[in-house]
């Protein structure tokens, strides 16, 4: 960078000053990349899937790519900050699946999304999970050209996390409630988290899941199959 | 969030938008919604972190204002202000339509000059 050659602007007592109101957005690069990730995957419903570490977002693809192996073609990007352990337990299930390590990064930005793109075979796939790096913080921030976002907040991690982490659920369109086979051991309501999670999204829809045991996989399952038939019916309207 | 990160894309992309008077900056300032997830105090520390680095920034004044949660609601037609997110209008209407919030921008740039 070259050196400014005046001083600061409130030390300053001759000279003048001109302004220019701007609007630059700090995030332009990845909204940009994230756009052509859009434009590139017109033909895929693409979902984020978002949560803490150990919420079972894991388990949650395994499962759903079981269930839904002979309805549709999915494909995952799994991030994580180091191990490629998470492709291999979907690749063990027979999942089309592809690690991004981010080398320490606390969340997947839209760049390595598109990087991946290179890597996976993505020909006649109906649905990509991006399953983000076990964080609510930063990847709300972060558009990777998803269509739809779904939180997973397990059973386990307490029923006051919505107003805690507002951005991730306010940009959620789905908050998936695992563990649910955990209910009746822990003090977790799924009428008071729904209600936290409401007064940040009125709009969230939310689903008690138990990957493990079941419990509301044909509820996931069904709502799937009806985004994955959305998309496909907007693209032929467009 | 990320505010070493931040303050250095704050530079680069004052250098890219004007490489021709970067060096006639004298004052930047930066609107950072409350959902951004950004503390004022941070982006300081940063920017200072920033400057034993590039000592030449050190003539720069960075301003960070922190912008409310603004919604707007269809039932009653008004914006309001959400407070500790709660996305409910006072006329009891939920909305998540934001009108402000998300801000993660440079606003404002000041030249010396004539």
């Amino acid at each position: 960078m070259s050196t400014p050659k005046y001083p600061k602007s409130n030390q300053m007592s001759v000279g003048s000053i001109q302004c220019d109101n701007t609007t630059l957005n700090l995030l332009k690069a990845n909204d940009f990349v994230a756009k052509a990730i859009r434009e590139k995957l017109s033909d895929v419903l693409v979902i984020n899937v978002c949560s803490s570490p150990g919420s079972g977002k894991t388990t949650l693809m395994q499962e759903t790519g079981k269930r839904l192996s002979d309805k549709l073609n999915l494909a995952v990007l799994v991030g994580d900050p180091e191990t490629d352990r998470d492709a291999v337990r979907m690749k063990e299930v027979g999942i089309n699946a592809l690690q991004i390590v981010t080398g320490g990064m606390c969340h997947i930005e839209a760049q390595m999304i598109l990087q991946a793109l290179d890597h996976i075979d993505l020909t006649g796939v109906d649905l990509l999970f991006i399953e983000n790096v076990g964080n609510l913080v930063c990847p709300a921030a972060f558009d990777l050209g998803e269509d739809i976002r779904v939180t997973v907040l397990a059973a386990t991690e307490g029923d006051d996390k919505p107003k805690k982490y507002p951005r991730m659920f306010l940009t959620s369109e789905l908050m998936v409630v695992s563990k649910a086979d955990l209910l009746p051991y822990v003090p977790f309501s799924v009428e008071a988290v729904t209600q936290d999670a409401r007064e940040v999204n009125p709009a969230i829809d939310v689903m008690a899941i138990s990957s493990l045991k079941g419990d509301g996989m044909d509820e996931w399952c069904d709502w799937l199959m009806a985004k994955v038939a959305e998309k496909k019916a907007s693209l032929e309207t467009a | 969030m990320h505010e070493i990160s931040i303050v250095r894309n704050v530079f680069d992309t004052l250098q890219e938008t004007y490489p021709d008077k970067f060096d006639q900056i004298t004052k930047v300032q930066m609107e950072a919604g409350l959902l951004s997830n950004i503390q004022p105090i941070l982006i300081q520390n940063a920017f200072e972190a920033l400057i034993l680095e590039e000592p030449g920034l050190a003539d720069i004044e960075l301003e960070v204002v922190q912008l409310p949660i603004i919604a707007h609601c269809d039932a009653c037609g008004q914006d309001f202000e959400v407070v500790r997110h709660r996305f409910v209008c006072a006329c009891g209407t939920p909305s998540k339509k934001i009108v402000q919030g998300e801000e993660l921008q440079i606003s404002k740039v000041e030249f010396f000059g004539n």
